[in-house]
């Protein structure tokens, strides 16, 4: 058979694959070969000769990791030859790895604090090592039989000053054994490059280029180094001596949409560290924020314990009894018209669908919405219109699969690290890269082409593509003809994007435009990736469109490899718009004004619901703000700074009657509140999250709830039945996932008994479905196709000579959102701990303004004031910013202005002007490099 | 026109080597001279790559005739314009040179180092322009080629290579042909062939000789191996180190585009071709196949484990081919002249020849190629013209670091991969370093395995911690200190066999066969603290004290007499030795041999100084010193020669009773008996005889004792045999007996005053001291015609050079590669048969060993023949103790016991016929021992000279070459008496040569 091989392992016979290495199938039979430098994320090293065999008619003593497993080898793993010399090779890495206990007799029955009697350095043992009992070095001197073994070798100590200067990571280099698991993780794995080897020959070490320090070397801190180290080089601070967890829960990461699975070691009550699960899709692989970003806000002092409500002005503890009572009273005093209700994508899919069952079975309204609305609000209308389904094609690690990956409006490494690193790992195997972005992200140092388009001329520049591609025939017509409908019309669209145009438009080359489209065209099967830099514009359903035309025109749709990949923000964003918190859908995308639909809830719900959509998030706002909108109920979500304009905002909650907000923390908006819920973290519930890859995954309670706070989802039923709501009995929110299989076809298979074994992406229709990982591979969602012929619209406030400059907002790796979770990360607020404006230094020379200075930054909306950063990243005229930072709120300056259809704000274009403000900070550099790059 | 005829052509080399020798001024001033004296038109002036011989350097060539000008300075210029291109005289001054025998040679060809080479893929290298593609062209270049791309296909081209028996001279020998095979059958459109040219041992620079030199023949080999594999791309890859070898390759490389050598559809066929060159930064690692791709990829160059084999997976993931410079310099020949040529050269396992980097003690260092299956010593003697300073040749490292340490006596060692690899070594990139007596084995090692260990790449532990250990464990030796040799071997085979690339598999290679070929090198260290070769600094403070078997501190005394202070001079002297003014005469001086400036010009004249310093007597109370109260204990001295009085002399001043035995009637031992009188005046002897008894020491003359037994029931503590050896060797001739006198006995009947006829014609058989001392002898005694006949020739004697000097001076004959046969009498003369020898193999001491020429017998008539072969202890059987083989005293080397206790023995007894220092220092160890058996502290050291008193030292100005005064001796005709031949220094003389010392203890460790 082709696809077996048999080898003879130490006498027995055993299976393999073709491709696999005499390691792996030894491995996979459950023979131990020791081993060091071998991790089956990498590629076979063979550094420790750790794992030499014996093979017969091979010569000399491979090493099973590197050879390949070949039919009918016959393997010896273990005789007292190769013992001998593992044990000589062993002598020598304990050589340069303090020794002293693992050749100790009675190291089983010595504790930490004993003294030790023997010739050892006391700071150089095993049991004051924090990777004590965790360490493989012990596993393999255990089996090579250390202990009791007299080395002859000279030890030498390097000697080497501990390195704890950085965020999250401490590193002993003096336990380093040179296995250099650390340094490929960092570069095949993270294809980051941050860790090498330096120096040669018994100088041979890890480190930094120059030996400069991790926040200056492009260090993502994301912890595999820590992950992968099979000694105590790579540690990380904090609970660095915290001893061990007495139970592991496996969870999913409360950060970006990326959904990574983590592992919470816990002990008694407290996280102690937090670890990308290996055996997840994810593959042990995480990033900084959900690495080492979680412990800290979770256990934070400032966590909410007790519900609050402001009398006089101030608020003041309440027992629940007290706060729901008033909540219902109030709740139950206005019109449903008056009152709205925000869910979010950073709660559970059971939050989600209770929050939105009781603003439509017991508000009666469809006053509900949430910040997809600020995301990927044209994503929905978008890939509705033209594929049927408002969610990413293809799962993330089908992106492995691609031979070329477009990247349009993504900064992917900073805002979905984890995604970022396998768009960096496809271009480590020659895959080819696409970026099309305004500004010098990272992922521009990997592409082949950079397509650095003005602001917002996304539009022209697809069609652009579109029409190259076209012009040279290179368009997929047999997908068009036999999958697509209304070509032809979109077709005729194109003419409106001559050369002129576009070159125009874009500020690109057309001879660069039309390389891309070739390439992109060319090389199957491509995949485009795209995020806010397409949705944030009062144009992104059309941008949304135009990518999903331009998939469609080269057929990649349906395929491995292929797809059109909308990365969400939040890590539940997707489940929250699949459960409904949208003002025109119930959940599961059925429309609030389809009476069958609407039918159809009433009856499971038994009670009459609200016939037309509701108010969209900024209509809420604008509701506020008119007083028509009198109370809003606002569950973890932070519109005060999140919001365009925020000024406005803010302004708009103040008008409110009756506000409460639910979170883990007094956020700028719970400070507007009335009364303040304290929920709990997704460290302390059950429930699930779904996210950008359309993947059910489970959330599960690691302790239990801080303080007095409760899981969203309780709350929200304790005030419903206060209201006489029914239907919000629930015990566990399992039943809350059941009543949703029920209702939402997507879901219909998914339950929490399945999701035990691994997440589901949906749709998965019935119990035994497998889950659907790539859509539209027969047909799509909504049967055909749709090509939808486009216009270009420009952006709608431009610069003139008041506000002469563009405003962006960014993101920061280092930072999520407004900061709610991550500003309470100290490590992460050391690496990137205020706001820096980025502008390019042709005007900042025009304007006199040098890296550090503080700067006033105006629109028409307002001003802040932040540090500038004068960089080439960002192109002349553009000047980009996050809004992680409360200090300097960012969407004071954004426009409010809205896509006509999916009424998402523009935040990726206002006009602004700069001035340098008196003053000038001493630049910390940390992490800026990464920032900017 | 006769004038405008080209009548000479002019090369000028500029190799690296040359060009760093000043060649390309040598250049411009030819060309500018020529031109002065309107000789433009009729000499040519060009320049040449490398001639691989740039010891000799900067090299001019002048054809047709082939003269060879050596070391030519631009000053020289106008000398060979005006007398050889004007006048058509050669300048002899600036002919080569044969330092053996400093014969001047005119011609290139005739030079012994070219003429015992092959030179075929050297065959251009210093005959033509490497930066004219025309040269190339005009001498067969590209058309192997031409013949490659339109006569053969690439399986026929392959065919023709594995034919030929050419295999990789990167190193390991992988068969080229076999190589290219598996290469041209890797499925995949897309293929890579490699120049390594990443040349990186030390003392190695025939590579980058070859691309300076020739770099089209490179070239032309790495396209046909390109398109015998299927490969549109090839790369070199050389040393950023290399820029003139980079620069010759750039050149060649435009040229060869140029002329459609190289790019789309070469010469018309369907094949497309291009090279590039990527510069490597140097690091040794990087001549390792996968390390070296990995650098070409832009990656750390680290080597990674085969499988899959470059050929499957190589650069970039494609299949890749990569070969030696020297290899593919092989290949444009194989296919001109076909396999059978190829392979008719060499031996059966190994076709074609090698190249070799000939480095190190040799006389003639450079480039020198050979067919596969040349001895060695072809190479070193032949053609290397054999170790510089006349010195012995010790070992022979090939393969650089990667090679091994090969001992002397395998230099009839044919240079093939297979032995090479059975003696522990290998050939390598081709490295060959020479090294003779000044080498220290462990320092070699040690050298070898710094090198490694610095450049081992970290990544697989056996070769980043192994070598490191090994270097420390090889420090620690050196140092003197206690390492378990067996460790060391085991970890060495432990690193060989655990490695992940070659770099650490045959890392170990020079510390594997130094302790295989010289064990006895390591435990000197280890157990005697001794570096016989004075370099391990750990150990040695100055080589002259070093060496000195007992202690005297040279360095302290020479820069005393540097500074007139004799007195002073004489006291150092006096605390290690009772005889400083017998020593001044006749020390054997190993002080000499390591003599640092001796490496410079000649070594400095220890001895002669110390003569100097001790005929300055000064009033013996300034140096009476160590005196202990009296001890009550008896010892008993048996014989009166150096190491019995020396021995007896630190006793009694250690507080003992010393009561001296001699047999004969005067005492000295060989001192007065063996050594004449002409070198060792009586007066001298007996007076430093008077102050070792003055010190307190019984002497009882004709005095035999027989049995140590009853000198301890005589009431004796203790005992010192120092009997001697006094026996003569028998030469074990037919007819010996009676006919032959033994040189001991002869010199010890004339030394004692009898009287002795040698008659006019006289013969000595013998190399060594003893026998020049009985010709020399026979001379003063009235012989008319003295022959010394010796089996070897006069390079092998082991008397001192002077000594056979003076013995020429005085007109005694030297017949050498002689050895006699028989001996009977015939019509009143000896009648001695003899027969001459050749010298064949090398043996064990690196000599090459004397054998009989067949039917070349003949008779010399002789009235005395004396034998000097050597003498031996003749010790009473009464004496009862145990004895080795050799017929000297078994004792325990640290205290000198015998196996009865409380007897001890030293000197010649013990070593065999050996030196008067080496006796002193046995009659010094004795002493101390005795004095411990006897309840003391063993201590007998003495400080003669405070050491405030020690002199500023007198650094020598860099004023070139600076050499020993002339000794002044009596004039040879007026030799006929015993008068002291030696005049010795005046102390001004002794002054000036003092200064020449180079102050080796004040050198910064």
């Amino acid at each position: 058979m082709a696809d077996t091989i048999t080898l003879n392992i130490d006498g027995k016979e055993v299976q393999g694959r073709p491709g696999m290495t005499v390691l792996q199938v030894a491995q996979a039979a459950g023979v131990y070969i020791p081993t060091l430098c071998y991790h089956p994320l990498l590629e076979p090293y063979g550094g420790c000769r750790m794992c030499i065999v014996e093979i017969e008619k091979m010569r000399g003593l491979p090493p099973a990791c590197t050879t390949p497993a070949a039919n009918g080898m016959v393997v010896k793993t273990y005789t007292p030859q190769l013992q001998e010399l593992r044990r000589a090779v062993l002598e020598m890495v304990l050589s340069e790895h303090p020794h002293g206990c693992l050749t100790c007799e009675r190291r089983e029955r010595c504790q930490p604090g004993d003294v030790c009697l023997r010739n050892v350095a006391v700071t150089e043992r095993c049991v004051l090592c924090p990777k004590n009992y965790r360490c493989e070095l012990q596993v393999v001197a255990d089996y090579i039989g250390m202990v009791g073994h007299e080395i002859k070798l000279a030890y030498s100590y390097r000697g080497l000053p501990l390195e704890t200067m950085d965020p999250f990571l401490s590193r002993d280099y003096n336990l380093c054994i040179l296995c250099g698991r650390c340094v490929r993780v960092c570069q095949e794995v993270r294809v980051n490059g941050c860790l090498a080897f330096t120096y040669r020959g018994s100088q041979a070490l890890v480190g930094t280029a120059f030996g400069r320090p991790h926040t200056e070397s492009g260090c993502e801190f994301c912890g595999a180094c820590v992950d992968i180290c099979p000694v105590g080089t790579h540690m990380e601070k904090g609970t660095l001596w915290g001893g061990f967890g007495d139970r592991s829960v496996t969870t999913t990461c409360p950060y970006c949409g990326t959904g990574c699975q983590l592992k919470l070691e816990v002990k008694g009550q407290n996280i102690l560290r937090v670890r990308p699960d290996p055996d997840a899709w994810n593959q042990g692989q995480g990033c900084v924020k959900g690495r080492f970003g979680i412990r800290e806000f979770v256990h934070h002092p400032e966590r909410l314990t007790t519900p609050l409500i402001k009398k006089d002005g101030r608020f003041e503890p309440a027992s629940w009894e007290e706060a729901l009572d008033l909540v219902a009273r109030k709740f139950s005093s206005y019109k449903p018209d008056e009152m709205a209700v925000f869910c979010a994508g950073k709660c559970t899919n059971e939050d989600n669908y209770v929050m939105q069952k009781f603003a439509r079975a017991v508000l009666k309204t469809n006053n509900i919405d949430h910040c997809a609305r600020l995301c990927h609000a044209p994503t929905i209308p978008g890939l509705l219109q033209t594929f049927g389904s408002g969610a990413m094609t293809n799962p993330i690690n089908d992106l492995a699969n691609s031979e070329l990956i477009f990247v349009i409006g993504a900064n992917t490494t900073f805002a979905h690290p984890v995604i970022g690193m396998k768009v960096k790992q496809a271009t480590r195997q020659g895959k080819k890269l696409i970026v099309a972005n305004p500004r010098e992200i990272e992922l521009v140092r990997f592409a082949d082409v950079w397509l650095r388009l003005n602001p917002s001329s996304d539009v022209a520049l697809l069609m652009g593509m579109a029409r190259a591609i076209v012009e040279a025939g290179l368009e997929d017509r047999e997908f068009i003809a036999q999958r697509c409908e209304n070509y032809e019309a979109f077709r005729e669209s194109l003419d409106r994007f001559d050369h002129a145009f576009v070159e125009k438009t874009t500020g690109i080359p057309w001879e660069t435009v039309d390389q891309a489209a070739r390439l992109y065209a060319q090389t199957r099967p491509a995949a485009i990736l795209y995020a806010m830099g397409i949705t944030q514009s009062t144009h992104g359903t059309d941008n949304v469109t135009a990518v999903a035309n331009l998939a469609m025109l080269t057929g990649n749709v349906g395929k491995p490899g292929a797809g059109v990949d909308p990365l969400r923000g939040h890590n539940n964003v997707q489940g929250s718009c699949d459960m409904g918190g949208l003002p025109e859908y119930f959940p599961g995308y059925q429309r609030v004004d389809n009476p069958e639909m609407r039918k159809k809830f009433e009856a499971a719900w038994g009670t009459d619901l609200p016939p037309t959509p509701g108010l969209t998030l900024s209509e809420i706002v604008h509701a506020a703000y008119t007083r028509e909108l009198k109370a809003l109920y606002l569950m973890g979500e932070n519109i005060a700074l999140s919001e365009p304009c925020v000024t406005m905002c803010q302004g708009a909650m103040e008008e409110l009657e009756f506000l409460v907000v639910q979170d883990l923390f007094l956020s700028e908006t719970a400070k507007l509140a009335q009364v303040v819920l304290p929920a709990c973290s997704f460290a302390e519930k059950d429930g699930t999250y779904t996210n950008t890859e359309r993947r059910v995954q489970r959330v599960r309670k690691a302790i239990d709830p801080v303080g007095d706070s409760r899981p969203d989802w309780w709350i929200v039923c304790q005030i419903a039945r206060r209201l006489r709501g029914k239907g919000f009995d629930y015990e566990h929110p399992s039943q809350i996932m059941a009543e949703t299989a029920r209702l939402v076809p997507q879901y219909g298979g998914i339950s929490y008994a399945r999701l035990d074994s691994g997440g589901l992406q949906w749709p998965c229709p019935t119990p035994d479905h497998p889950g659907t990982p790539i859509l539209h591979t027969q047909t799509f969602t909504r049967g055909k196709g749709h090509f939808l012929p486009l216009e270009y619209r420009p952006p709608a406030e431009l610069p003139d000579k008041a506000y002469p400059l563009i405003l962006t907002t960014e993101r920061s790796i280092y930072q999520f959102h407004t900061g709610t979770l991550s500003r309470r990360v100290k490590g992460l607020n050391d690496l990137h701990g205020e706001e820096w404006v980025e502008m390019n230094p042709r005007d900042a020379q025009g304007l006199g303004i040098a890296t550090g200075d503080v700067v006033r930054v105006t629109s028409r909306r307002g001003e802040v004031e932040a540090l500038a950063l004068v960089t080439e990243a960002s192109p002349p005229g553009v000047v980009a910013m996050t809004f992680h930072f409360v200090e300097s709120p960012t969407n004071v300056l954004t426009n409010p202005a809205v896509d006509p259809v999916a009424k998402i704000p523009e935040f990726k274009f206002c006009a602004i002007r700069v001035e340098k403000v008196d003053g000038k900070r001493e630049v910390h550099p940390k992490g800026v490099e990464a920032v900017t790059r | 026109m006769e004038g405008n005829r080209i009548r000479y052509i002019v090369k000028v080399c500029q190799g690296t080597g040359c060009i760093a020798g000043g060649s390309d001024k040598v250049f411009a001033s030819l060309k500018e001279e020529i031109e002065r004296n309107g000789l433009k038109a009729q000499v040519e002036v060009k320049f040449t790559g490398c001639h691989g011989f740039c010891q000799q350097g900067p090299i001019v060539d002048v054809d047709p005739e082939g003269t060879f000008y050596t070391r030519v300075r631009a000053e020289d210029a106008p000398e060979i314009v005006a007398s050889h291109l004007r006048e058509g005289r050669p300048v002899e001054r600036l002919f080569y040179r044969d330092p053996l025998t400093g014969r001047a040679i005119a011609r290139y060809q005739e030079v012994p180092f070219y003429a015992g080479q092959q030179r075929l893929i050297l065959r251009r290298c210093g005959h033509i322009n490497p930066e004219d593609i025309n040269e190339f062209l005009a001498t067969g270049g590209y058309e192997a080629l031409r013949k490659a791309l339109l006569e053969m296909t690439p399986e026929q081209v392959i065919a023709e290579v594995k034919r030929s028996g050419l295999r990789g001279r990167g190193g390991a020998g992988f068969p080229t042909g076999q190589k290219w095979e598996f290469c041209r059958a890797s499925p995949g459109p897309v293929k890579f062939v490699i120049c390594n040219a990443d040349e990186g041992d030390p003392g190695a620079f025939m590579d980058r000789s070859i691309l300076e030199a020739d770099p089209h023949s490179v070239i032309e080999g790495l396209t046909i191996c390109g398109y015998a594999i299927g490969a549109s791309r090839g790369f070199f890859y050389a040393r950023a180190e290399y820029p003139l070898a980079v620069k010759r390759l750039r050149i060649g490389l435009q040229r060869a585009r140029e002329r459609g050598f190289l790019g789309e559809k070469i010469l018309g066929s369907g094949f497309s071709f291009d090279i590039e060159i990527r510069e490597g930064a140097g690091a040794f690692v990087c001549g390792e196949e996968t390390a070296l791709m990995a650098s070409i990829e832009g990656r750390r160059g680290m080597p990674r484990p085969r499988p899959p084999f470059p050929a499957q997976k190589g650069l970039w993931g494609k299949p890749t081919n990569i070969n030696n410079v020297k290899t593919l310099a092989s290949v444009p020949l194989i296919i001109h002249h076909g396999a059978d040529w190829y392979s008719s050269i060499g031996t059966e396992k190994g076709r074609g020849t090698l190249v070799f980097a000939l480095t190190g003690k040799i006389a003639n260092s450079g480039l020198v190629e050979v067919p596969l299956g040349t001895p060695l010593h072809h190479i070193i003697y032949d053609i290397g013209g054999g170790v510089m300073g006349n010195r012995r040749i010790k070992a022979v490292q090939t393969g650089g670091p990667s090679g091994g340490c090969l001992p002397a006596h395998l230099i009839n060692l044919p240079v093939e991969y297979e032995t090479l690899a059975q003696a522990g070594s290998i050939v390598g990139s081709g490295g060959m370093v020479i090294m003779d007596e000044d080498t220290c084995i462990v320092d070699i090692a040690r050298f070898f395995i710094t090198f490694t260990q610095k450049e081992s790449c970290g990544k697989c532990v056996p070769c980043r911690v192994g070598t490191r250990q090994m270097l420390g464990m090889l420090e620690a030796i050196s140092r003197g200190e206690s390492v378990d040799l067996d460790y060391l071997e085991k970890m060495a085979r432990n690193v060989q066999l655990t490695s992940l690339c070659g770099l650490g598999q045959t890392a170990p290679n020079p510390v594997l066969t130094t302790l295989k070929y010289f064990p006895e090198e390591f435990r000197e260290h280890i157990e005697k603290k001794h570096c016989r070769a004075a370099v391990c600094k750990g150990l040695v403070k100055a080589p002259c004290h070093h060496l000195c078997p007992a202690g005297v501190e040279a360095y302290r005394y020479v820069r005393l007499c540097g500074q007139g202070k004799f007195t002073e001079a004489l006291l150092v002297n006096r605390e290690k030795i009772p005889f400083p003014a017998v020593l001044g005469r006749v020390c054997v001086h190993f002080c000499e041999t390591r003599c640092t400036r001796g490496k410079l010009e000649e070594p400095i004249a220890i001895r002669a100084l110390k003569k100097v310093a001790a005929d300055h007597y000064p009033p013996e109370e300034a140096f009476r010193g160590k005196r202990l109260p009296p001890s009550g204990k008896r010892v008993a001295v048996v014989g009166a020669g150096p190491a019995g009085l020396t021995c007896a002399y630190y006793l009694a001043k250690l507080g003992h009773q010393v009561t001296v035995f001699e047999a004969l009637p005067l005492p000295g031992g060989m001192m007065r008996v063996g050594i004449p009188e002409y070198r060792l005046p009586r007066d001298v002897l007996d007076k430093e005889i008077e102050y070792i008894l003055h010190a307190g020491v019984e002497l009882r003359t004709n005095s035999r004792v027989d049995s140590p037994e009853q000198l301890l029931q005589q009431g004796y503590h203790a005992v010192f045999l120092s009997l001697g050896a006094h026996r003569g060797m028998r030469l074990g001739l037919e007819g010996e007996d009676g006919l032959v006198k033994e040189a001991v006995a002869f010199l010890r009947e004339v030394n004692l005053g009898q009287k002795v006829a040698v008659g006019e014609k006289v013969a000595v058989i013998g190399g060594g001291n003893a026998a020049i001392d009985a010709a020399r002898t026979a001379r003063r005694l009235g012989a008319k015609e003295i022959t010394l006949l010796y089996r070897r020739t006069q390079a092998e004697m082991p008397a001192l050079p002077e000594e056979v000097e003076e013995a020429l001076k005085e007109g005694i004959k030297l017949v050498v590669l002689v050895a006699p046969l028989r001996v009977g009498r015939e019509n009143g003369r000896l009648n001695l048969v003899c027969q001459h020898m050749k010298l064949g193999a090398f043996d064990k001491s690196g000599r090459r060993r004397p054998e009989p020429v067949a039917d070349s017998e003949f008779s010399l008539q002789f009235d005395t023949v004396v034998a000097a072969i050597g003498q031996a202890p003749d010790l009473p059987k009464s004496l009862g103790l145990a004895t080795e083989s050799g017929g000297t005293m078994k004792v325990d080397p640290r205290t000198l016991a015998t196996s009865r206790p409380g007897v001890f023995a030293g000197g010649d007894c013990v070593l065999g016929p050996a030196s008067v220092i080496e006796a002193i220092a046995q009659g010094r160890q004795a002493a101390s021992a005795i004095d411990r058996h006897l309840g003391g502290t063993g201590d007998i050291e003495e400080q003669l000279l405070p050491t405030e008193v020690g002199a500023t030292p007198a650094f020598p100005v860099d004023e070139g070459e600076k050499y020993r005064p002339p000794m002044s001796t009596l004039p040879a005709e007026g030799r006929a008496n015993f008068e002291e031949t030696e005049l010795g220094y005046s102390p001004s003389q002794a002054v000036e040569e003092a200064h020449r010392c180079l102050n080796c203890d004040l050198e910064k460790r």
